[in-house]
């Protein structure tokens, strides 16, 4: 309850920022708009030179494209603007405050800053899968919906759990704060079905950096690629990445002692 | 002015090396995209055998090669020269009597290029050894006359930036210019795919814009698919971008530093 108290105060304060800068607002959405347009065309090229790529249909790649927006929003809205303040706070010391809040720090520190013009992307994403769906033709159940929506969860848990871990990292070394570009970088990775790729690359986008598992499974199982062990399976890695990045959160900020004193 | 540029390199090269770890992070950033337009283009192409004529190797040649033509005429100057002009940093550089766009901007890019191109190296071989592509094709004759066309690009390219970079005096949103700028080299300068499989439309505005003379061109030239006209039209063309870019550079760069206030100064 107290946790989405401060969401909304957190959501709040970060609207009224936005609306500081309304004509940005316009143009970072125009500017979406034309990725979106670019998005589209490079999947008609694609496809009016083949029929499937990697076994996938349009409709398909349309609904990837969907879930990779998803995790793509998480990614701008979210992940950038915080990592971007927790190198500031852990370089000048300024995580001092963030610690004596009564709340958990962890939380404070991943939901403070959001980019609330990006919510509109969600549903654009939504769009997008449900358009994309149709257009496959794929003959959806309730229940491959159900697992397709918990393991678009489980995914976004993967990725925010990477996340922790590579933030956490700066509490060891101060001078890391590169520390979300790798997961930037192989972000795209997540826009074409992982099948297309060579084994050496789909390795490091399942089990390294695992964009896959937040782009690629969910769709699998609403395809109906999955069978329920292995629904199961990627349930369990979101758990389990969560509670270890809880971990490695924990120890990492031991080892902070500040930086002014 | 030699001794001016000599100098310029010196501290511009000794400023980028402190910063060699960012530099292979954005290397690795800039990376993933040829790579995954490669893998999706070659499964294409194996599952159908070619693509409109383009065989599983005609892509991993075309992307190899574009890792090292897109390394050498793409630049960074809207990101280590635009916020010069927003902060009024730029005002120590224009009291000096040489151009701060032409010389020391341009030699701090090019010392960029330099270590990134280094750093390029070992991975290029790597995913050599991965994809194996057969550059059989490939005449010396081809490579050499690529060169003077990849240095043309690069200053086209270089020239067009700057002038987005500085409308900068005008505007606060001269970065938004730039990513629709960006959207128009990713759509017209073969990028994505070779520009024979774009749209025919695409392909014909393509002809007449600048962009494909930073990536395409100097592609074709190296794989050696262009015929002696062919060359010497890209070559005609690269010529009229650069007087005409130069034009645009420097009246746009008169008009602004007239209008420039020195913020913060």
């Amino acid at each position: 309850m107290q946790t989405l108290k401060l969401l909304s105060a957190f959501f709040k304060v970060n609207v009224q920022m936005a609306l500081a800068y309304r004509a940005d607002t316009i143009v970072n959405i125009l500017l979406n708009l034309m990725w979106l347009g670019w998005e589209l065309l490079s999947l008609n090229i694609i496809f009016s030179n083949t029929t499937t790529l990697g076994g996938w249909g349009l409709g398909e790649l349309i609904a990837l494209l969907g879930v990779f927006r998803l995790v793509n929003t998480m990614m701008i809205a979210i992940i950038w603007p915080n990592t971007e303040k927790f190198n500031q706070s852990i370089r000048d010391g300024s995580m001092d405050y963030t610690i004596l809040q009564p709340v958990n720090s962890m939380f404070l520190v991943t939901f403070s800053r959001i980019t609330v013009w990006r919510i509109w992307d969600l549903a654009l994403a939504i769009v997008l899968i449900v358009v994309g769906i149709n257009i496959s033709g794929d003959t959806t159940s309730p229940l491959s919906i159900l697992t397709f929506i918990l393991l678009t969860l489980s995914g976004a848990i993967v990725i925010y759990s990477l996340w922790i871990v590579l933030i956490a990292l700066t509490f060891w070394f101060t001078k890391f704060d590169n520390n979300v570009t790798i997961l930037h970088a192989l972000l795209d990775a997540g826009r074409y079905p992982v099948t297309v790729y060579p084994a050496w690359l789909r390795i490091i986008v399942t089990f390294v950096i695992p964009i896959a598992v937040a782009t690629t499974i969910p769709l699998q199982a609403l395809r109906g690629d999955l069978n329920l062990n292995q629904v199961i399976l990627f349930f369990t890695v979101g758990i389990v990445s969560f509670l270890i990045a809880s971990r490695v959160w924990k120890s990492g900020l031991k080892q902070y002692s500040g930086a002014s004193s | 002015m030699l001794l001016i540029f000599q100098r310029l390199w010196q501290v511009n090269w000794a400023e980028q090396w402190q910063y060699r770890a960012n530099l292979i992070m954005y290397l690795l950033y800039w990376l993933v995209s040829p790579i995954i337009y490669l893998a999706v283009w070659t499964s294409i192409a194996n599952s159908k055998g070619d693509v409109n004529g383009f065989t599983a190797n005609d892509f991993i040649t075309y992307y190899m090669t574009l890792l090292i033509v897109d390394q050498i005429t793409s630049n960074i100057v809207i990101h280590t020269f635009g916020y010069k002009i927003q902060d009024g940093s730029l005002s120590g550089e224009l009291i000096r009597p040489i151009h701060p766009m032409l010389t020391n901007a341009l030699v701090n890019n090019i010392s960029f290029k330099g270590l990134t191109i280094m750093g390029l190296i070992p991975v290029w071989i790597v995913l050599f050894f991965l994809f194996k592509p057969d550059f059989s094709n490939v005449a010396l004759s081809g490579v050499l006359i690529s060169i003077p066309a990849m240095i043309l690009g690069f200053f086209i390219g270089y020239l067009l930036s700057a002038t987005i970079t500085a409308l900068a005096f005008w505007t606060t949103r001269v970065y938004s210019i730039h990513e629709f700028y960006y959207a128009l080299i990713l759509l017209f300068s073969g990028q994505f795919v070779p520009l024979t499989l774009m749209p025919k439309l695409i392909q014909e505005i393509a002809q007449y814009l600048p962009f494909q003379l930073l990536i395409y061109f100097p592609i074709q030239v190296i794989l050696g698919k262009l015929s002696t006209a062919q060359i010497t039209h890209g070559f005609t063309m690269a010529g009229i971008w650069l007087v005409i870019s130069l034009t645009l550079f420097n009246w746009v760069w008169r008009n602004g530093v007239k209008r420039y206030s020195a913020v913060g100064a």
